[in-house]
């Protein structure tokens, strides 16, 4: 059931960079592809009672115990229920020096791009609704604006949860 | 000479150390002439051995040891505690030169010269000179026997390291000798390996020594051929000679050579363990997979998969077993050294030694063990005059017992002194802002509280137990281990406090409860019973409401509710007894699923913080189950007793 795509890639070059592009609640979203470790579909979450909502389960990835984040409580986005084409992106990413798998709510994964990292602008000031300490910079991809997130900060387990954002349930 | 034999004498002596002083301290109680026999073994293996191996400091010193227990042997030099003391130093010192020879050498000369000295001092003049000659002059002269001796080393034994010609040179330190070489078994030039010993010797030798000096000096030859032939009249052996099957060397062989085991580095055990783990789960799968497409061939398989994967499981947990006797030993030296500096005359008693307990445990038990000794030594057993005057015996006793109950090890550390004093520790635990002053608290909840950080009741600090790290330390060691502790105590008959340790740390046997759609696992170990909850009859206490289980009440708390969910809307609920430190709970679920093996695994950084479980496992289908943490609970349940809603807080961490 967990039939996804393996995603292989490395930098091309120093100042050029893959992202894997990903949507939630209609933003489009970039990480660079070398912390990921693959794609799946949906595993069934168990809940783990009392935990913070950005790391409100665990799921199974091949026989390991992996968190599953949603990273819109720590970006500050409304968590819509949709029923569309939700992914899991599994990340390996060293936590505190420990590499650590992470499996990361998607809404869909649309692609893999190359970026120049030096043409990153700065987020505007004005409308930046996502906490800044998250965000690498914003990257402009066929008209679209890509925010490129920095994994580090994202997914630093010490950073304190966000007030409850008001689920909306439609 | 290979790294590999240096390493593999290295372990050997550090075992026949290990051993020496078990020995030593057996002898203090019973001089028995075997023991004395056995302590002299270990001394000349280790100096023979040492030396050939180039550990001349460690060789030297041990000579002057030797030495005095030849003496003890002769019986011109009684055991006494100052023997043992000085040996069991001596001990010490051998284990540093071994461990560290260039260090030791230089930073413990002094110290080896202050032992030498006092050895000498203790076995009379003419100790430091050769060991025959002394004997000479000081043992009436035997007569003279002579002895046909013929010697064949192993095949081996050259690249093992031996020499034979430093053996014959030994021998034939002992009296008038003549070599004869036997070429019989060497082979054609073209077979020969070089690195193989082939040759053997015949001696003839007159020596007033007996037939043990002799097989002493060939007492690390032990895979060699040997055979000692007494001559003349006299051939019987010495009547007051010790039984040449007596089991001293017996144990000693099997110290060094394992009897047919083999040394595994304990890394590679604990791979093995991960895949086992990991088998088990994919094996549950396949259980599943196979019951879901019901093909009675593909079951028979199955089947016997599950048969085969709970006998490997059961071999492989068994591997990892170790007689908790390992730890225990070391505590005869402790318990003696610690009733000299405080001036209290304690017994050390041990029982069940021989109950087994993973590595992994045992490993992690030594420090909370010693500590607990030593707070049972000093702070639990008073001194000589307070004694007799409660008309207890002068001197104390500390048993160290172990048990084996289902899936978990008891370890009892139970002394006869004054019992833990529930008014100081109330006292303390005010002063220290643990408990409100008008907080009520059963007695086994009071006695928990020596557990608390920082809580120590002594009056002064000694040097023995008020180093700051305290019986939390214990309790920390032992959550880890996911073990619980129990006190006993009676105010002036003594303290018991008992450790439940779970067999093995990897796999346990696990209860499955439902609580809505979710599955938990409480582990089986700390289930005393399953009731329904509609049976039970509810009862209020101080505002609690409480389970009558037949005589007892027991509080209880929903499930649902400590983990915010909402309420429950099932018909036929069931409550889980669950036990921990001495208090009981029970946990309101849905129902109970039935018992399954369970593999833990820890739950991540970012649930670190989440109070109440102890893990988590992969079931059958693959869904992803928490382990409960029943300590956890029943501490915040407690916690908690006086708010209406009870719900697991946050740690800081």
């Amino acid at each position: 059931m967990n039939g996804g795509a393996r995603i292989a890639g490395t930098p091309a070059s120093r100042s050029s960079e893959m992202l894997l592009l990903f949507s939630l609640s209609g933003e489009t979203f970039g990480i660079t592809v070398s912390n990921v470790s693959e794609v799946l579909d949906p595993i069934p979450p168990t809940e783990i009672p009392n935990a913070d909502p950005f790391a409100a389960a665990v799921v199974n990835v091949r026989g390991a115990i992996v968190p599953l984040i949603d990273i819109r409580r720590r970006l500050r986005i409304r968590v819509t229920t949709e029923d569309g084409d939700t992914r899991i992106v599994v990340l390996d990413l060293p936590i505190g020096g420990v590499p650590t798998k992470i499996a990361m709510i998607a809404d869909a994964v649309t692609k893999v791009i190359e970026t120049d990292l030096g043409a990153l602008e700065p987020i505007p000031e004005l409308g930046a609704r996502w906490p800044k300490k998250f965000v690498e910079g914003v990257a402009r991809h066929d008209g679209d604006l890509v925010v490129l997130l920095d994994p580090q900060t994202l997914f630093d387990p010490d950073e304190p949860t966000a007030p409850d954002m008001q689920e909306t349930t439609t | 000479m290979s790294d590999t034999a240096t390493t593999m004498f290295v372990q050997e002596a550090r075992d026949l150390l290990e051993g020496l002083e078990d020995m030593l301290l057996d002898l203090e109680a019973d001089p028995r002439p075997e023991k004395v026999d056995a302590v002299f073994r270990a001394l000349h293996t280790i100096k023979g051995s040492g030396a050939m191996f180039g550990f001349d400091d460690l060789s030297q010193f041990t000579h002057h040891f030797e030495d005095a227990f030849d003496k003890v042997r002769e019986g011109r030099l009684a055991v006494d505690g100052r023997l043992v003391d000085l040996s069991l130093r001596a001990r010490d010192l051998m284990r540093s030169l071994l461990e560290d020879a260039e260090g030791a050498r230089t930073r413990e000369a002094e110290a080896r010269a202050v032992l030498i000295r006092a050895t000498a001092d203790l076995t009379g003049p003419g100790t430091q000179a050769d060991r025959a000659t002394s004997a000479q002059a000081a043992a009436p002269p035997k007569e003279a026997t002579r002895f046909d001796i013929f010697f064949r080393p192993a095949p081996d034994d050259l690249i093992n390291g031996m020499r034979p010609d430093l053996l014959i040179e030994e021998i034939g330190a002992l009296g008038p000798i003549s070599v004869a070489l036997d070429l019989g078994r060497v082979p054609p030039l073209d077979d020969l390996d070089p690195t193989r010993c082939w040759l053997g010797w015949h001696m003839s030798l007159t020596t007033s020594q007996g037939e043990d000096a002799l097989r002493d000096v060939f007492i690390f030859a032990d895979e060699a051929e040997l055979t000692i032939t007494p001559h003349t009249a006299m051939a019987a052996p010495e009547p007051d000679s010790p039984a040449p099957d007596d089991p001293a060397p017996a144990r000693d062989a099997a110290v060094t050579r394992g009897g047919g085991s083999i040394r595994v580095e304990s890394q590679r055990l604990d791979d093995m363990m991960d895949r086992l783990g990991e088998l088990v789960i994919v094996q549950a799968r396949l259980d599943q997979i196979s019951r879901r497409i019901g093909d009675p061939m593909l079951e028979t398989v199955v089947e016997e998969i599950d048969r085969l994967v709970t006998g490997l499981r059961d071999t492989t947990l068994s591997t990892r077993m170790l007689p908790i006797e390992m730890v225990f030993g070391k505590f005869r030296r402790v318990v003696r050294d610690l009733s000299g500096e405080l001036e209290k005359t304690v017994a050390l008693v041990t029982e069940g030694g021989e109950t087994e307990i993973d590595k992994s445990v045992i490993d992690k038990l030594s420090e909370p063990l010693v500590h607990m000794i030593r707070n049972a030594i000093d702070h639990g057993i008073d001194d000589a005059e307070t004694r007799r005057k409660a008309g207890k015996p002068a001197g104390g006793t500390v048993r160290l017992s172990a048990t084996q109950e289902g899936g978990e090890v008891l370890i009892t550390i139970a002394d006869d002194g004054r019992g833990l004093d529930a008014d100081a520790i109330r006292a303390r635990a005010v002063e220290r802002g643990l408990i409100e002053e008008a907080a009520v608290l059963s007695e086994a909840e009071l006695h928990q509280l020596i557990f608390a950080p920082g809580f120590s009741t002594a009056k002064e600090l000694t040097s023995i137990s008020g180093r700051g790290v305290g019986m939390d330390a214990v309790k920390t060691t032992v959550d880890a281990l996911r073990g619980q502790i129990q006190v006993a105590s009676t105010a002036g008959r003594g303290t018991a406090i008992t450790l439940r340790l779970p067999v093995s740390l990897a796999i346990i046997d696990g209860l499955l409860v439902r609580l809505g759609d979710a599955v938990y696992v409480i582990p089986l170990s700390s289930v005393e019973e399953c009731v329904e909850l509609d049976l039970a009859e509810r009862h209020r206490e101080s505002g609690r409401t409480m389970l009558q289980i037949r005589e007892t009440l027991v509080p209880f708390l929903d499930l649902a509710d400590i983990f915010n969910q909402p309420a429950s809307t099932e018909p036929r609920r069931r409550v889980v007894i669950v036990r921990a430190d001495g208090a009981r709970l029970g946990l309101v679920v849905d129902d109970i699923l039935g018992q399954n093996q369970t593999v833990i695994k820890t739950l991540s950084v970012f649930h670190r913080d989440v109070a109440g479980f102890a893990g988590a496992t992969i079931l059958g289908d693959g869904a992803v189950a928490l382990i409960l943490d029943v300590a956890v609970m029943i501490r915040t349940a407690l916690e908690a007793r006086d708010t209406p809603s009870v719900r697991l807080r946050r740690q800081a961490r």
